[in-house]
Order: structure tokens, then C-alpha cells, then sequence
């Protein structure tokens, strides 16, 4: 009885561990993709892996990629060889000293090179000239509009020049029916940033510091109140998003994923354009970036970082897969295939103008204004909060957050500094 | 070798080794954090007091802000639900424990099966029946108010979800100890000429006296570490006046830019530190009146 339970033991720890080495060649592949993004991706990778790479690819989803890497980094070990993160990510990670330049894998791989991806998508991974991140896609915000209610209102022509603008959502003040509204606040936060960009603001001030309580940002918000106040906006509190999908708004501001969630409502008839503008002449999208990029890890083999190397080519020349998902793919390759104008994001693709309308923000600070102007915004634009006394919330509340990062850093610089010290009063 | 000398080990140990692992280190470490600046990437640098020093002193800091607005908030949430936590619950319990009521474990389970669907479902389910547009009291009642968006109706929200699903389980105690409760009190007291309600605070209130102190302090301590309901329902607002504490700790710790860790978890070694007190008072003033 003994030996059989002592056998019973063995062969159940035997598989336990077994169950916890992981084969060496696999790429361990960490992304923040869940729903049916995730899914695409699963397809990928596992399309790559039918191919019979020396190094397959398994891909994890976990929805706090960036709590989780913190926590792997700390422990020192199931470093992850390979993280799809976001633009607004890369300096800071960078300042820490946890990304690896992509230098090798690009010398592999030659066309892994900026000229096949678009520009917006490949300069958001650059940081002191060093090429830190090989982009996937671009996503940012998208204006859909209803074309039925366009029709009804008889505003087709506003799309003409493919920017619709205050003056002409202006035009409607008084003529809607009870319900209806021009534009709902989705997003609201991204639009605003958009408009900064219009009226030629930037969240970062000539010594890098962080700029919301600015003149640049009062405008923007004169702008949204002002379609506040002529009641075009959807009220305060409401689901914008549900009310454009329920056919009462004409023009819903979200992302360019969010195609896929309009196009399962049967009766919505609707199409995407720019984010709206003061001028038909400026306009800007807010964008971010999934990245491709390495944590410093003492883990990742040569060898694994050519298998790497040919997991992204392979991405490059087969992500139009991706754009499944709603996002705009950053290979050349793919948004130049003829097949990929099926897809709607298309549009902000079509041309040179369209493409540098994509903005994407990658000031070191980004996250702590785009948390800021998301608590607020829609407060202030719908006059819950006076316009002062919300910038000077948000300005505070970026001030001190950037306040304690620079002394994390300052104090780090500090510590490495006496280590020197100590290093050299010893020797 | 005596066996039996070590038996006991054999039962406590494995949850020993569980909570000084999951809970006591953790929470060491936690300490140990909030007198740093960290920010999960680098190592932890001690900086004193200062965290504390900004969060209770400093009244230009957007920190002394949230953690008082978020105690503020908490404490609306904690003062609140907790009577209802405890009071509907004990009155159902009652109920159900009257000789004249039939199909008791039906209506109990009734009750109960809320508890068991996870905060984020049941945040569904309670925003789509507040939803302005699509929901039943706002269809059903002819009203437009934006439940979510408007105060008191934002507090009264989250505080439905919160009863809802939170009372089976202090019902199942409540019910379980009044069960226990001997007949011949209640004949002596009917004896007596005790009525109904005199019956219920004279007898069965203080035979369950023990029951209830548990139930106060662990419904007070969990309604002090409130997130889902208000985060789901409300995301803080209207104008941050459901944000709770542990929501800017989440926020400051795993928010969206570089972590605040230390700053973190001070809020939340000073939440703690509200919590010990309370709890001990409220064990401290429930156990002397009722000795």
C-alpha cells in the first residue's frame, strides 16, 4: 500500500512539474488584447505557428499587462520575450530602462524598416533615435454617423470635404426633433485632445512639463459648450454610445473598434469620417498604437530573438487579419492590399491627409493628462464644473502625479550615484 | 516520537502558511511601501512621512483631495448600507422564522442566490434596468431621470445593488442563531404579555447577541473596502461624489501612467488603520452593552 501511494506521489509531482517547464523554444508572448481582439490575435499566432517556426509563439492575454509586467520584473524571472504595449507606454518604460531596442531584430529582418509601416505608427516607438518598438496597428478615434438621420436633416454635404465642422452641427440649434442630438460625448475625453491639436495647443510646455490649464485647452472646451449649450450634445450622464446605436444621434465620437459593435445592430446604417473640427482645413484624430516591443530580460536567447524576428515579419506581411479587429494596421503591405479597403477604418488610410491626422500623443506624461482630462471633461463641457476651477483640478492633479515620478526618478539617480561613489572611494 | 504532539500543527498549519504568505507579508510589505516613493519598476526609496505628511496636511495636494473626499465618500456608503446590511436582513430572518410561514428554505434561497452572482453581473443587470434609455424604472415609471448621473439617485443606486446582493448572507446567520433560540423564552415572555416587537428586542435580539456583533463588525469592515459597486454603477461620478477610497487607491497604484505605489499605500494602510478602530469600537460598545 506504501509504495503504491509513494508511486501515486511521484508520478503526480512528476507531472506537476513537468506541467510547470515550459519548452525553451517558445516565444512567450504577453498581450493586453482581451474580447474579441484577443481572439484575432489567437488566429494569428496560431496561423504563424502552423508555418513550423524553430520558435512558435504562445500567446497570454491578461487584461493588467502592465500591473503583471511591473510584478514579473520585480520577481526577476517568466520575463515575458515578447509585449505588444501601448505608444503611451514606450517613454516611460524607456526612462526605466526596461525596454530593449529592437537594433538586432531589425538588422535581421531588413523589412522590418520604417518604409513599410506608416510613419505615425513607427516614430511612436523612437526615443533618442533608438528604435525601441516594431508597431501593429494604429487605433484612435473615429466619428460614425448615422446616414439615415443625415438624409433626414438634409446635411449629406457636411461629409463633402470629410470634416464636419462647429459652424455646420451649429446649423441644427433648434431644428432637431425631441430626442434627437447631433453628437453624443463618447470618448469625450480623445476629442478633446483631437481639438488641442486643431487649435495648435500640446500638453507638454517648452521644459517638458505638463500643460493642461492652458489657453489652447479653454478654447477647446468654448468650442464643446458651445454645441453643449445649443442642446446638440447628448445630456450629461446619458449613454451616448447606446443612443447613436439606438438611431437618435447623428454622429457618434468612439474608436475605430468600435465598427464591429455597430455593424451588429440590423437597423443602423452608418458610416465613419473624421473627428469633427473649428476648420475643415485642420483636423486631427487621436490615436494610440499596439507595439511590439522586448523587456530587458537576461532570459531571451539570441536565437529566440531571430524567432522573434520572424514572428514579426510574418505580422507584417499577414496582419490583415488584424484588421478584422477595427484597427488600422501599420504594415504598408496590408493598408496598400487592394482586400483592405473592404474595411472601414480604410478611410484614415486613403491619403497622405488623412494619415498625419492620426495623432498620436507620446509625451512621457501622456497618461496622466488623458487620466485627468477623462475624469473632468465631461463635467466641464456640460457646464457640471466651472471651466477654471476644472483646469486647474486637472493641472494639479497632473502636477503632483509627475511631482512624485521625477523624485521616484531623482531618488533612484541618487542611489546609483553614491553606489559610484562607494565604488570609488573602495578602489 | 509523540505523534499527537504535533497533530494540531497538521490542521492550522496549512492555513498558517496560507495567510502568512497571502496576507501577512503582503501586508507587512504594504507598510513598509507607504513610507516609500515607488513606482513598481524601480526599487522602493524611503521617504519618511512624507506621504502621510501630504496626505492629511498638505491641502494644495490633489492627494489630501482624493483621500478625504474618498473617506468622505466611503463613509456616506459605510453609514449607510451597513443598517440595511444588517437590519433588512434581521427583519427577513424573523419573518421566515415565524411558525406560520411555509416554503422557508425557498424564500431563503430566493434571498440568497444575488449573493452569488459576481459584482460585475449584477452591475449589469442594475445599470441596464437604471438606464436612461432602455431601462424598466425610467420605461416603466415614465420617468427621464439620469439615475446614474444624478445625486441622491447615483448613492441610491449603488446602495440597492449593494442590499440586494449583500443580504442573503447575514440572513442565513441571523436565521440560523434565531432557530436556536429556545420556545420557552418566547412562552414566558407571551406569559408576560410581551407583544411581537417586545418579544423580538427582549428575547431574540440578545440571544443573538454574538451573531450580531460578527455580522456588524465583518459587514463594516467589507462595506469600508467598497470598489465594484460604485466603480460599475456610478464610475465616481457625478462629479467624483460616489468616488470611493479604494478606487483612487486602485487608480494611484495600477492606474493608467507611471505607479504611485507609496503614496497608495499609505491611503490604504490609513484606511486600515480606520478600519482596526471602528471595528474594535464597535466590538468594544456591542459587547459591554450586551454583557
Amino acid at each position: 500500500m506504501k509504495k503504491r501511494l509513494a508511486f501515486l506521489i511521484v508520478a503526480v509531482t512528476t507531472l506537476l512539474l513537468t506541467g510547470c517547464g515550459g519548452n525553451e523554444n517558445v516565444i512567450e508572448f504577453w498581450t493586453p488584447l482581451t474580447g474579441e481582439d484577443g481572439a484575432y490575435m489567437d488566429q494569428l499566432v496560431e496561423d504563424y505557428n502552423d508555418t513550423d517556426p524553430e520558435h512558435p509563439v504562445n500567446h497570454v492575454i491578461t487584461s493588467d499587462l502592465y500591473t503583471q509586467i511591473y510584478t514579473v520584473l520585480q520577481s526577476g524571472s517568466g520575463i515575458p520575450d515578447l509585449t505588444l504595449i501601448h505608444a503611451d507606454r514606450v517613454p516611460s518604460f524607456v526612462n526605466n530602462d526596461l525596454l530593449v531596442p529592437m537594433d538586432a531584430i531589425i538588422s535581421q529582418q531588413p523589412e522590418l524598416n520604417e518604409d513599410n509601416y506608416l510613419p505615425e505608427a513607427w516614430t511612436a516607438g523612437i526615443i533618442d533615435d533608438v528604435q525601441y518598438t516594431i508597431p501593429l496597428d494604429i487605433h484612435g478615434s473615429a466619428m460614425y454617423y448615422n446616414i439615415d438621420l443625415l438624409e433626414q436633416y438634409d446635411v449629406m454635404d457636411w461629409l463633402d470635404d470629410d470634416v464636419v465642422t462647429f459652424d455646420e452641427m451649429l446649423e441644427l440649434e433648434g431644428q432637431l426633433e425631441e430626442g434627437h442630438y447631433v453628437v453624443n460625448d463618447a470618448l469625450l475625453g480623445w476629442v478633446a485632445l483631437a481639438q488641442l491639436q486643431n487649435v495648435g495647443g500640446d500638453i507638454e510646455g517648452a521644459d517638458g512639463e505638463p500643460t493642461v490649464d492652458t489657453d489652447e485647452m479653454r478654447e477647446v472646451i468654448r468650442y464643446l459648450r458651445e454645441i453643449n449649450e445649443a442642446g446638440l450634445m447628448t445630456p450629461y450622464g446619458e449613454d451616448g454610445y447606446l443612443m447613436f446605436q439606438s438611431g437618435n444621434v447623428l454622429f457618434s465620437t468612439d474608436g475605430t473598434w468600435s465598427r464591429l459593435a455597430h455593424e451588429q445592430v440590423e437597423s443602423l446604417n452608418f458610416g465613419v469620417t473624421n473627428t469633427y473640427s473649428h476648420s475643415a482645413e485642420v483636423f486631427h484624430n487621436r490615436s494610440s498604437a499596439h507595439l511590439f516591443s522586448m523587456l530587458r530580460s537576461e532570459e531571451r536567447t539570441p536565437e529566440k530573438e531571430e524567432g522573434i524576428g520572424e514572428f514579426l515579419e510574418y505580422i507584417r506581411e499577414h496582419s490583415i487579419e488584424w484588421a478584422e479587429a477595427g484597427q488600422i494596421v501599420a504594415s504598408r503591405e496590408v493598408v496598400e492590399d487592394p482586400e483592405y479597403d473592404q474595411f472601414m477604418q480604410s478611410f484614415y488610410t486613403q491619403d497622405e491627409r488623412h494619415e498625419d491626422s492620426l495623432y498620436i500623443y507620446t509625451y512621457e506624461h501622456y497618461p496622466y493628462v488623458a487620466e485627468a482630462i477623462d475624469n473632468y471633461i465631461a463635467d466641464i463641457v456640460h457646464g457640471e464644473m466651472d471651466v477654471d476651477e476644472g483646469l486647474h483640478e486637472m493641472q494639479r492633479f497632473v502636477n503632483d502625479r509627475v511631482a512624485e515620478g521625477d523624485a521616484e526618478l531623482e531618488d533612484a539617480a541618487d542611489a546609483v550615484e553614491d553606489f559610484d561613489d562607494d565604488v570609488d572611494t573602495n578602489e | 516520537m509523540d505523534k499527537s504532539k504535533f497533530s494540531h500543527w497538521f490542521f492550522i498549519g496549512p492555513h498558517i502558511i496560507l495567510f502568512v504568505v497571502f496576507i501577512l507579508i503582503p501586508s507587512i510589505y504594504g507598510v513598509y511601501a507607504s513610507f516609500t516613493n515607488w513606482n513598481l519598476m524601480t526599487s522602493p526609496t524611503w521617504v519618511g512621512l512624507d506621504n502621510y505628511r501630504t496626505i492629511l496636511t498638505n491641502q494644495d495636494s490633489s492627494f489630501h483631495h482624493e483621500f478625504f473626499n474618498g473617506m468622505k465618500n466611503t463613509l456616506i456608503f459605510v453609514g449607510v448600507s451597513v443598517p440595511l446590511m444588517v437590519a433588512i436582513p434581521l427583519v427577513i430572518a424573523s419573518a421566515i422564522e415565524h411558525k406560520k410561514v411555509k416554503f422557508k428554505n425557498f424564500f431563503q434561497s430566493i434571498i440568497y442566490i444575488p449573493g452569488l452572482i459576481s459584482i460585475s453581473a449584477a452591475a449589469l443587470i442594475w445599470s441596464l434596468i437604471f438606464n436612461s434609455q432602455l431601462g424598466m424604472m425610467n420605461n416603466f415609471f415614465g420617468a427621464d431621470t439620469v439615475w446614474t448621473a444624478t445625486q441622491p439617485y447615483a448613492w441610491m443606486t449603488i446602495f440597492i445593488m449593494t442590499v440586494w446582493g449583500g443580504i442573503g448572507g447575514n440572513m442565513i446567520i441571523y436565521r440560523a442563531s434565531i432557530s436556536n433560540v429556545s420556545q420557552d423564552l418566547y412562552e414566558s415572555a407571551e406569559i408576560d404579555g410581551a407583544g411581537p416587537i417586545r418579544k423580538f428586542i427582549s428575547v431574540t435580539l440578545p440571544s443573538i447577541r454574538f451573531p450580531l456583533i460578527y455580522t456588524v463588525v465583518m459587514t463594516t469592515a467589507g462595506s469600508f473596502n467598497v470598489f465594484g459597486q460604485p466603480l460599475m454603477m456610478t464610475n465616481g461620478g457625478p462629479r467624483e461624489s460616489t468616488t470611493v477610497l479604494m478606487m483612487y487607491i486602485r487608480d494611484l497604484a495600477f492606474g493608467s501612467g507611471q505607479s504611485i505605489a507609496g503614496m497608495a499605500s499609505a491611503m490604504a494602510v490609513l484606511l486600515g488603520m480606520v478600519i482596526l478602530i471602528i471595528s474594535a469600537a464597535q466590538y468594544y460598545v456591542m459587547n459591554r452593552n450586551s454583557a
